[in-house]
Order: C-alpha cells, then structure tokens, then sequence
C-alpha cells in the first residue's frame, strides 16, 4: 500500500454514542485501531527495510572501499613526504658542515692573520663551496616543491572523508529508526575494560573529553609524577 | 649512555615508524629496529639484544600494553626500559600502562624535543 493511501485513513476515534447502535462496534472499532496501527508499524519496518538493504548492499560496501582509498592515499602522500625530507638532510647538512668549517679560516682572513698557503686553500674552497651550496640548495628548493605537491591528497581524501560523514549520518538515522521500532533503549557507550586494553584510538574533541581524557603531555607527566613515574 | 645503544620501534604504521626512527637518528642513535606490533616484536626482543623499546599501544595481533606485560614478565627482558608511544589518552590506560611497569608515556601527536626528554628522563633514571 503506498505511503499516500496509509495517510488517507482517518485516524480512529471512539465512537459516539448517539450514533453507534451496534453493541458491538466499540469492539471493531478497537480492532480496526489496531490493524492501523500494525499497518502503519508494518509499512515502517517495510521502508526501513529497503533504506537498511540499500545502506548494507551498496552504500556501506562502497564508503569501505572509498575510507581504503582514504588510507591508501595517506600512506603514499606520508612515505612520499618523507622520502623528500630524507633526501634533503644530506644536502642541507653538507651546506651547513662545510659553511662551518670555512668559517674558522675565514676569520683568520678578515683579522689578517692567515697564512699566502692557508689563503690560497680558503679561496680554493670557497669557489667549491658557492657551486656546491648553490646546487644542494637547489635541490632542496626542488624536494620542499615536491613536499607542497605531495599534500594534495588532502583535497581529494577531505572530498571522500566528507561523503562517508553524510553517510554515517544516514546510518545513524536509520539505527535510531530501529531501535525504536525495536523498543530498545540506550546502554552504557563508555569503553569496556577489554576494549581499553587493546586500544581505543586518539581522542578527539568533542567526542572524547572531560575529566576520563588527558589534556595533553604535562597532564600526563603529572600523573605518572602521582604515580611515582 | 651510550649512542650505540640498541633502540626497537614498534608500531603497525610504517610512516609513523620512519618518523621515530627519524628522530632517534637525529638524537644521535643509528642502531634502530622496527616491528608493526607486539608479536613480532616480542622474538625480536628475545632474541636480540635490545636496550631500549619504544611502542604504540593500538596495534593489530599483540597491542602494546600485551607487549609491555610480556616484557615485565620475562626473567631476561624485564628491566628493558619501555617508552609508551601512542594516541591512548584515557586515564584509566595510563594508569593501567604504569602498573605494567611502563618505564614512560608520550602521547600522540608530539614532538621531538619531548620524545628526547622522555628517553633522556628513563635513561637517567635507569644510571642511577
């Protein structure tokens, strides 16, 4: 029976005494209140059955593979990340040990005091240096661009990571759908003792707070303090 | 203590392993070894001979709290300094994680200058 045709019964009264002569019809009338009411409990259960089919054969399959994706993404944009930033620390080390080491007999030259043989080395290092400077700075101008490329999954997992809230959304509209039609009522959500020994995940804010959660490091180090830590 | 000391990294994340590794390089440690959780780490501790582990918590197969109680409780382990690293923030784990015997705890995310002051409180701590 479609939705339009559930609304068109009239909803049921108690019948009126100046009107009703069956001694029966209180009766049927009580029956007829209740076969609306299963009829409406049934239609519910029916179109909560085809969004629940829908959410569980496709929607829930394809956020799966799509927060896979999300995480796929991630990893490459983190290795690729720090490939880069492991590429640059040899260079900028270079740069900077070799500026170090000039600087000892460059000293000695803006007092004057270094040595025709010590000058001619300095000079000599020195043209080594500004090539090699140059060309190992150049390369880590080239890896930080590549660093600020690699962040563009942000935009793309952001996209994804979005879809997937409205889905949840939807999901949990659906439960509480079913938990009243279920007549079930709400249970403890705080973590067994099981569940915390293996591991909960980061806190986030707004979910996880309150006096249960640490507020960063220094609270932490004064309960370990506490604890003889 | 000395810079050659054995480090074991344990965590399911390869990404979050390189960073710490990472870290410790820059801190002046080399020796380091990884592990992506507590069962492959615990032959590996047994085996080796490790002197510092750093660990997460939240791992698949063995977490690191599991991990920590095997180490107390192994004759030839149990005095390995144990650096708790991860995201858990309940007050309820770390309590739980330092009647373990967890040697340190740093939460997630953090920086390089607590990770070092962490590993230099422990290793002092284990001098004196």
């Amino acid at each position: 029976m479609p939705e339009s045709a559930l609304r068109a019964l009239p909803e049921p009264r108690s019948p009126d005494p100046r009107t009703v002569a069956d001694p029966n019809a209180p009766h049927l009338l009580a029956q007829l209140q209740d076969l609306t009411l299963n009829l409406r409990n049934a239609l519910d259960r029916f179109r909560l059955d085809s969004r629940l089919t829908r959410l569980a054969e496709k929607d829930v399959p394809d956020a799966r593979e799509r927060l896979n994706h999300v995480l796929k993404l991630t990893d490459q944009a983190a290795h690729r990340t720090l490939d880069l930033v492991e590429k640059s620390c040899p260079p900028a080390d270079r740069i900077a040990r070799e500026a170090a080491a000039l600087n000892e007999p460059w000293s000695r030259f803006r007092a004057g005091t270094i040595s025709v043989s010590d000058y001619c080395d300095l000079v000599s290092r020195m043209d080594k240096f500004f090539v090699s400077a140059r060309s190992d700075a150049e390369g880590v101008r080239a890896n930080l661009n590549e660093v600020l490329l690699a962040q563009d999954f942000q935009d793309l997992t952001g996209q994804i990571i979005r879809g997937v809230v409205t889905l949840v959304s939807e999901v949990e509209v659906v439960l509480v759908d079913l938990a009243r039609l279920a007549g079930a009522e709400g249970g403890s959500t705080a973590p067994t003792p099981e569940e915390l020994a293996r591991g909960t995940g980061p806190s986030v804010p707004g979910v996880d707070q309150g006096t249960a959660v640490v507020a960063g490091q220094a609270d932490i180090d004064d309960l370990l303090s506490d604890l003889g830590i | 203590m000395s810079k050659d000391m054995k480090f074991l990294v344990v965590d399911d994340y390869s990404t979050m392993r390189r960073i710490i590794k990472n870290l410790l390089h820059d801190l002046g440690y080399a020796n380091v070894t990884e592990a992506d959780d507590g069962k492959t780490a615990l032959p590996l501790l047994k085996n080796g001979s490790f002197d510092f582990l750093i660990t997460d918590w939240n791992m698949p197969g063995m977490p690191g709290l599991d991990l920590l109680k095997a180490v107390r409780s192994d004759e030839k382990l149990k005095k390995l300094p144990v650096l708790m690293l991860t995201a858990e923030a309940k007050r309820e784990q770390i309590v739980e994680a330092a009647q373990a015997g967890v040697s340190g705890y740093v939460i997630k995310p953090f920086t390089a200058v607590t990770l070092k002051e962490k590993i230099d409180k422990i290793l002092g701590a284990q001098a004196a």
